[in-house]
């Protein structure tokens, strides 16, 4: 047991260093470097301010320390321990793609056109599709979490955020985790067994950093500073097509007027299809957080504990508090 | 104080002795009764080492294109003076001997081949009579080949051989029914004046065709490895007396071993290590027994030994089956993509029979191991037909007299998802775990290569 429990924590610590130290995680140190040097260049562009007050305003103790923020470190370091004990019940991605391969080729013959793919473009094909299929399954799941009413119950938790650091990005329910988790399961297990039917070991994964390259680019590109007071927009050509972390501030607005607005994780295509894009001003001033969230908010027992009972009450008819964010936005309007 | 030190030096070096017996396949102490004889020590295996001379000198043969009378020499002959085709010394590995009865005289290979009916080749044939059609057909090709059905003689009798022989002799005989109570007792000699007893030399004789240097145990798979490729780099290594020679008995690795050694390598198995280890635990239990008849208590304990051994044997098979099943399945893409371009498949296609005749060899050994397969043996003859499937989509289907005919096929592309399948049916029902050549090996390098996603990063 005592051996267990030594090296369950030294997994842990992995994982929490890994957080930090792996280009395939959105708070790899690389990326909010990159994010830091992006945000003061902004700063001192767009709001003539010298660099050591960007620098000051970027680093400010009420953002960084606010009891919002402190929740974010604690469900960070708490959720890395309670995905470690769920993930060997999770879906595994090689199982899926095993089947599908298996399953492939056994219903149909590999188009002869294949054979004539070289491996570079392979590897191209293969990245590009994946990126865009697994950017387009986040939106529809995101969606999702904000649609349905059992969902919401979860997600509500990332959007109690009422400051947003870098960090808020692991403010995520464990049930929220596990769907995620999932999703990526699926997405990447298909994806994976279907282009090596195809291609065969032709297919690679262009990397850089350890991620997905198009994943990395984004995230050198400032994708931290969605989560961060920073309203960096990219004017409405770009914004059509890439969301900014303007766009993305609006999604965690308090504002009634920008609930249920761009789900979109890289690529904002998806919100023009479903209606849901909202551009972003680099002038923009929001207020994060829900309405009807109480101050105990931020208590870890209570982010933990709450969405099970919000759950519940989904499932129970006549209760009040089961609305999802779209439904409530809907009796707004 | 000297005597003391003195005493400590010599209780340290009959300690590391012993330590350094134990893990060698050699010194056994002679048991038998009454023995009169000038023999030192009991363990006796040459005539195993014989026939994996015979069985490399064979391929080498036919891979040369020498007639059937000197093939058959080696094959089926049994006259002395037959020199050793093959290993002989190279530059930065000499070896011993020269002439196979200085191995042991008066060895042939098709004497001992399996005489059970084999399923997976047309025409209702035994193992033996399979390997004498198969070294009749190789002297009526250039270097073994025949681009007409496929077939590859020189891998096909090679592997098929060190089934038939080696390992069907090992597994079914040697390790099966000779370790009977009443068979080979361990109370008398093997034979009038041997200095061993009966199930001592039993053992031997199976640990001899596995094919392992008697000093495995004090090598890497690595060094095994480059043994029996005759590589300078493991000269050092095989030649364990220091005598400046690697002696074809005792220090060479053939046949099965040496593919063990060639998975392990690999790092995810240990069948070479595992495998040896067994020979020899069960060899100091017979010695053990001091030349009395083995007690029940003793003998299953040996029989445990040698169900690890089967065990282990049958999953090196099966795991050259899956390697082959892989490169057939590139070759079959590599020939589709010069199919496609039109280009020129002559070699493309060599390389797919080569890989397919080591398959089939392999795949035909697994039948001979005194196990049913029941549904996986029917599974195997079916993915994998009595020949590669050709390029105009026909296979082999009968033997008609001494004459393979052909008929029509699957496509190769088919026949390349039956190789999928192999590789599948030897991890689900031998549990195979080097698994070279994978071809779903890209699935799990993807999935590395993308992470997981444990951080429940959200949106």
């Amino acid at each position: 047991m005592m051996e267990w429990l030594l090296s369950f924590i030294q997994s842990w610590f992995t994982e929490l260093t890994g957080l930090v130290s792996q280009g395939s995680k959105r708070v790899f140190v690389g990326y909010l470097l990159s994010a830091a040097i992006i945000a003061v260049v902004w700063l001192m562009w767009q709001r003539r301010v010298k660099f050591l007050s960007a620098l000051g305003w970027l680093f400010q103790r009420n953002l960084w320390w606010s009891s919002s923020s402190r929740s974010d470190y604690q469900l960070m370091v708490l959720n890395q321990a309670v995905m470690l004990l769920l993930s060997p019940l999770l879906l595994s991605k090689l199982a899926l793609a095993t089947a599908l391969f298996y399953g492939l080729n056994d219903w149909i013959t590999r188009p002869l056109w294949s054979l004539e793919i070289s491996v570079f473009w392979a590897s191209v094909i293969f990245t590009s599709c994946l990126f865009v299929v697994d950017d387009a399954s986040r939106y529809y799941l995101h969606r999702l979490m904000h649609r349905w009413p059992a969902l919401w119950a979860f997600h509500r938790v990332h959007h109690t955020a009422q400051s947003l650091t870098p960090f808020t990005v692991l403010r995520t329910h464990p049930i929220e985790g596990v769907l995620f988790g999932l999703r990526n399961a699926i997405v990447q297990g298909l994806m994976i067994g279907l282009f090596v039917f195809l291609l065969g070991d032709r297919v690679t994964l262009l990397s850089l950093l350890g991620a997905n390259v198009f994943t990395a680019v984004f995230n050198l590109l400032g994708a931290n500073l969605r989560h961060s007071p920073v309203p960096m927009s990219y004017g409405k050509v770009l914004e059509s097509w890439l969301i900014s972390p303007a766009q993305h501030q609006i999604h965690h607005s308090q504002a009634s007027q920008h609930w249920d607005r761009n789900f979109g994780v890289v690529m904002a295509v998806w919100d023009r299809l479903g209606n849901t894009l909202e551009y972003g001003s680099n002038t923009q001033q929001l207020i994060y957080g829900l309405p009807d969230q109480t101050p105990n908010e931020h208590q870890l027992v209570i982010l933990y504990w709450q969405p099970f009972k919000n759950c519940w009450r989904c499932f129970q008819r006549n209760k009040p508090g089961t609305l999802s964010r779209t439904q409530q936005n809907r009796h707004n309007k | 104080m000297n005597k003391t030190l003195l005493s400590i030096v010599v209780a340290t070096s009959i300690a590391l002795s012993a330590q350094t017996h134990a893990a060698v396949y050699a010194n056994f102490p002679i048991t038998v009764k009454n023995y009169t004889g000038d023999k030192t020590h009991s363990e006796s295996f040459a005539g195993q080492m014989a026939r994996h001379n015979l069985h490399n000198s064979v391929k080498k043969l036919i891979s040369k294109g020498a007639g059937l009378e000197q093939t058959s020499d080696y094959f089926s002959g049994k006259l002395a003076g037959r020199a050793i085709i093959d290993p002989v010394s190279k530059d930065g590995f000499p070896v011993l001997q020269t002439q196979i009865d200085e191995l042991s005289g008066g060895k042939n290979l098709s004497g001992k081949a399996y005489k059970g009916l084999i399923t997976g080749m047309p025409g209702g044939l035994t193992g033996a009579e399979l390997l004498a059609l198969m070294v009749d057909k190789a002297a009526q090709t250039e270097s073994g080949f025949d681009p007409l059905t496929g077939y590859d003689y020189t891998q096909l009798i090679s592997k098929f051989t060190m089934g038939a022989v080696f390992y069907n002799q090992a597994v079914d005989v040697y390790l099966d029914e000779k370790l009977a109570a009443d068979t080979k007792p361990n109370s008398e000699a093997y034979k009038d004046g041997a200095a061993y007893t009966g199930k001592e030399h039993v053992w031997d004789e199976a640990f001899g065709y596995f094919g392992a240097p008697a000093h495995t145990l004090e090598l890497t798979a690595e060094d095994v490895y480059l043994i029996a490729k005759q590589s300078p780099k493991g000269f050092s290594k095989a030649d364990y007396n220091g005598d400046g020679k690697v002696s074809l008995i005792t220090e060479m690795a053939y046949a099965h071993a040496y593919y063990a050694a060639g998975f392990d390598k690999g790092g995810k198995t240990q069948y070479l290590h595992t495998i040896v280890q067994a020979f020899l635990d069960g060899r100091n239990l017979i010695s053990s027994a001091n030349g009395e008849a083995l007690t029940d208590a003793q003998r299953s304990e040996l029989i445990g030994y040698a169900k690890v051994i089967k065990v282990q044997w049958q999953r090196i098979i099966a795991e050259a089956v899956f390697k082959y099943a892989g490169s057939v399945y590139g070759d079959i893409e590599k020939l589709e993509t010069i199919i496609e371009a039109n280009g020129d498949a002559g070699k493309a296609y060599r390389s797919y029979v080569k890989h397919w005749g080591e398959l089939k060899g392999f795949a035909l050994a697994l039948e001979v191991g005194g196990v049913n397969l029941g549904e996986t043996g029917v599974k195997l003859n079916r993915l994998l037909g009595y020949s590669p499937v050709l390029l105009g989509n026909t296979q082999v289907v009968a033997l008609v007299g001494d004459e393979f005919v052909q008929s029509s096929s699957v496509s190769l592309a088919e026949y390349r998802v039956h190789m999928i399948k192999l590789q599948k049916l030897m991890i689900d029902a031998f549990g195979v775990e080097a698994r070279s050549k994978d071809v779903t090996a890209n699935l799990a390098e993807l999935v590395d290569a993308l992470g997981d996603a444990l951080a429940a990063e959200n949106d």
